[in-house]
């Protein structure tokens, strides 16, 4: 029993390094409307294919790819959480907060991430023991940690900055972190995506929790009978996703340096939800991959620039940005579905 | 936090609000039995103040200037309104209090969603003045608040000047489809207009989150490497194009004019990467919000009330930053 879930979920990953296999892989024809859409800008626009408006496009797509990657395994163990916003909220102005009132790099950092994991934790237990479907633990999740975040400011902008406290050796070090650039070129920003998603990829493909997280939301019940513990991987699944939300919340803080309790995040779960589901990953659990939710939170990140370029009527850019994902999920869908025909 | 603590520019505080007058006299008004009852004895009036979000940065200046007319007055004032501009929201609790409130002072989320509870609640003899926000649909008694429009041909005065009458201008607003920053566009525009040599090349609507401000301007400024100015309708994306033309470097060639006095932008004043930034004093219309009530109930005729516009540039930043 335990071949039949581990074949299920491994022999696509192994096949996928073929040609064959890459013509059938979902991630296909998520790739092709990127570059449909990069090679529509590159002649539609002047500024596309610059190294700076690419750099600058990696730079915007990180802290969302971030947090995808996180929902990558939540959405594949078959749950969601509609938290992220929140959490990015509260965990980034926590560190903040502690920064300014003076506290080290390092245990602002870790307050701050382990905040995010409380909160996946919480998410996770509620989904799991206390048996609330994920959407309802997450969605009352997402208002208490939102409020829980307005309280700690009073709705009050936190600047971190040497004037409001700040030590300057840590702020210059927590610049660095948001600010900064890898050799003067690459923002330290997509510089964290990279690492962080080459590091996912690895634990999706090749670990046993990889391999438990496919089990557990392609079929729970011959998880079950696998021996699997299904509530455990639900959990972790939901700590690594407040743990990149708290990340990402931090990094957002480092970049800007300045964030507010009641806009900082707000919407930001749709639009982490929207980019992994255009990657591939399916709402009912089972689905996904890392690089399928690289190439969504692309086509979203390019399309935002994009309009922009064209100087696109900014209600006009709401409107196409939900076509595109229909689109793209829709023709994912039909994919699949030939596929599997 | 400085805000309350600015002093305004007091010649631009006599500018006149664009409404009507529109006075109002509690000899005209069916004021509601069981609040004349309390006034006969004395009693002190319950006054609710709803604002049209009370998770964002103005939110605490209001409270503040709410509870000293609730001291100064001698009422009970009670700081309402939704997290988020929720209209549905807003409406509820207006409709949960209405049995308990002697007053409403409302800053509407929607003029159009919130104009008929304002005059069903004036219906019920409770009398309704608007601030910060104004909602000129509904029979409210009075305004106390900025100017919206003017302060908009404020802010593009100031940039016209300081791009002396020319170049290429982008407007940013973090809710381009709001009463407010419809108003303060219009004015920004009717006043960047009158300068032959000015061209608005975009309204970029930026969202309210700030990376995704930052973001916007970012992409903007590089489909745009032409642009001169940016102006600002609102707190929040002004501290984020003074950042932008800090990182690039570029105070020499993109001038930046906005609105209110958060710690990021007066640094940025400071610093010389934003040019100007107008306030409204957030704590004073909470006050006159309650105060206009109070007034109204003891039988003083109120009429609008303009806030006022106060100009900060890099020669006065320091009255803020001293107080």
């Amino acid at each position: 029993m335990t071949d039949t879930v581990r074949t299920g979920a491994r022999a696509p990953a192994m096949d996928r390094f073929s040609l064959p296999g890459l013509l059938r892989a979902r991630e296909t024809g998520v790739f092709l409307a990127l570059v449909v859409l990069c090679l529509f800008l590159t002649f539609a626009t002047d500024g596309f294919l610059t190294s700076v408006n690419l750099l600058n496009v990696g730079r915007q797509i990180s802290l969302l790819g971030i947090m995808a990657v996180g929902m990558t395994f939540v959405l594949i163990s078959g749950e969601v959480d509609l938290s992220v916003g929140s959490n990015y909220a509260l965990s980034g102005l926590a560190t903040g907060m502690l920064i300014i009132a003076g506290w080290g790099l390092v245990p602002a950092l870790a307050v701050g991430l382990l905040t995010g994991m409380t909160i996946g934790l919480i998410n996770g237990v509620l989904s799991t023991y206390g048996r609330l479907p994920s959407l309802i633990a997450t969605l009352g999740m997402l208002s208490v940690v939102r409020g829980s975040a307005l309280i700690l400011t009073n709705g009050q902008p936190v600047t971190v900055n040497v004037r409001n406290g700040a030590d300057p050796g840590v702020l210059e070090i927590f610049s660095f972190i948001g600010q900064g650039y890898l050799f003067g070129i690459v923002p330290m920003q997509l510089v964290f995506f990279i690492l962080i998603a080459a590091l996912a990829w690895v634990v999706l493909s090749c670990t046993n929790f990889g391999f438990r997280v496919f089990a557990v939301g392609g079929s729970a019940k011959a998880a079950r009978v696998s021996g699997i513990s299904i509530n455990s991987v639900k959990i972790w699944a939901f700590v690594l996703m407040g743990a990149l939300a708290a990340f990402a919340g931090i990094l957002s803080l480092a970049f800007l340096p300045s964030g507010q309790a009641g806009r900082t995040g707000l919407g930001l779960e749709l639009d982490v939800i929207a980019a992994t589901i255009v990657g591939g990953a399916s709402l009912s659990g089972g689905e996904g991959t890392i690089l399928g939710t690289i190439l969504g939170v692309l086509i979203i990140g390019v399309m935002r620039n994009g309009l922009v370029l064209m100087g696109v009527n900014p209600f006009v850019q709401e409107l196409m940005i939900g076509l595109v994902i229909i689109i793209a999920v829709g023709i994912d869908k039909w994919s699949t579905r030939r596929r599997g025909a | 936090m400085k805000l309350r603590h600015v002093i305004l520019a007091t010649a631009l505080c006599l500018l006149p609000l664009h409404q009507a007058a529109a006075e109002s006299k509690l000899a005209d008004f069916p004021l509601a039995e069981r609040i004349k009852a309390k006034v006969a004895a004395g009693q002190p009036l319950d006054i609710y103040v709803s604002y049209h979000d009370v998770s964002n940065e103005f939110a605490p200046f209001m409270k503040a200037g709410v509870a000293r007319a609730a001291a100064e007055d001698k009422v009970n004032a009670n700081f309402i309104g939704p997290v988020g501009a929720d209209a549905d929201g807003q409406i509820s609790e207006i409709e949960t209090l209405m049995g308990k409130m002697d007053g409403l002072a409302i800053s509407s989320v929607s003029t159009d969603a919130l104009a008929p509870l304002i005059d069903r609640v004036l219906a019920a003899g409770i009398p309704v003045v608007t601030f910060n926000t104004d909602n000129p649909d509904s029979k409210r008694l009075a305004f106390a608040g900025q100017d919206l429009i003017q302060s908009g041909r404020e802010a593009g005065a100031l940039m016209a000047k300081t791009l002396n009458g020319k170049g290429k201008v982008i407007i940013t607003t973090i809710d381009a489809a709001a009463q407010w920053s419809i108003d303060r566009e219009n004015g920004a525009r009717e006043a960047l207009k009158k300068e032959a040599g000015i061209e608005v090349v975009q309204t970029l609507n930026t969202g309210t989150d700030p990376q995704k401000i930052y973001s916007a301007i970012e992409n903007a400024m590089l489909a745009n490497p032409d642009i001169d100015g940016i102006l600002s309708l609102e707190c929040c994306s002004t501290p984020a194009a003074g950042t932008w033309v800090e990182r690039n470097k570029a105070s020499d060639k993109v001038k930046v004019v906005g609105f209110d006095l958060l710690d990021q932008t007066v640094q940025l004043v400071e610093s010389g990467n934003i040019q100007a930034t107008i306030d409204q004093a957030p704590e004073r219309q909470g006050f006159e919000a309650v105060n206009l009530i109070v007034k109204f109930v003891k039988g003083e005729t109120i009429d609008n009330l303009d806030t006022g516009v106060g100009i900060y540039t890099k020669d006065n930043i320091g009255e803020v930053t001293k107080k």
